[in-house]
């Protein structure tokens, strides 16, 4: 079973990361790098991906003449996505554990973020007719 | 270059899209067919996924003896993820008409939902977002 591990903040948050010293940044990558290998290990690696600062999101609608309609004017409490994990695993529970680890990774200080990760099956293929 | 295109909606919305008519669904999912297939072809496609359903996400945080904590209570404002492609781009331009085509998706009566997509570069690794 394939499952996304969706880590997203304000740009408040992201604000507050800009603000880690580069000890405190390096110790919570080591974690995530380290979480990723076992992972790689296990076979239940898909992919990971981090998305740039929330101030380079656009948001686009349909054309005019031809055009994108883009802007990038967000409501203040928009949560945006910093990044995924996307686990192959035989349970719920587990993805549930992974996001945990996650979870748990250390934030300024040594002391764990306990950043909320939001967890999502994908969706089921509706059969080809 | 790297770029994620991502549709969002509050509850409401997939309460909304659980309504639309088979002609409806069946429509847009056979533009969608016709979308990706004309990613792949112009050698821009990396890869696209849909999520399950918003009432099956769960919201996990470390609790204190590292065991995960699960919660499945969500603001209503919130804003899922209904899904996202990734794509690779010359030029955050043309990441920008790509989402336009997805947003022009047809919707109820084969009208363009005119669904706003959110467009961001992905990241090689987190020393580019600069701290």
């Amino acid at each position: 079973m394939k499952y996304i591990l969706l880590m997203s903040g304000s740009k408040a948050g992201v604000d507050g990361y800009r603000t880690w010293s580069k000890k405190d940044i390096d110790a919570h990558m080591a974690v995530l790098t380290s979480l990723n290998r076992e992972l790689a290990e296990s076979g239940e690696f898909v992919a990971t991906q981090g998305l740039a600062a929330p101030h380079e999101a656009k948001v686009v609608r349909g054309l005019k003449e031809g055009m994108p309609i883009t802007d990038g004017i967000f409501p203040e409490s928009k949560e945006f996505l910093l990044g995924y994990w996307i686990v192959d695993v035989a349970t719920p529970e587990r993805a549930y554990e992974i996001a945990g680890r996650i979870s748990a990774a250390p934030g300024p200080g040594g002391v764990p973020t306990n950043m909320p990760i939001e967890v999502r099956e994908f969706a089921i293929r509706a059969p080809q007719s | 270059m790297k770029y994620i295109l991502m549709m969002h909606g509050q509850k409401g919305a997939w309460d909304e899209y659980a309504k639309w008519s088979k002609e409806d669904l069946q429509r847009n999912v056979e533009f969608m067919r016709g979308f990706n297939k004309e990613l792949h072809d112009s050698g821009v496609f990396v890869d696209t996924k849909g999520l399950a359903w918003p009432q099956e996400a769960t919201m996990v945080r470390a609790g204190n003896n590292g065991e995960p904590v699960t919660d499945g209570v969500f603001p209503e404002s919130k804003e899922f993820l209904a899904g996202y492609w990734v794509i690779d781009v010359e030029s955050a331009e043309q990441a920008y008409k790509i989402a336009a085509r997805a947003s022009a998706a047809p919707g109820p009566g084969g009208k363009p939902a005119n669904m706003p997509i959110e467009v961001r570069q992905v990241l090689g690794s987190h020393n580019d977002l600069g701290f």
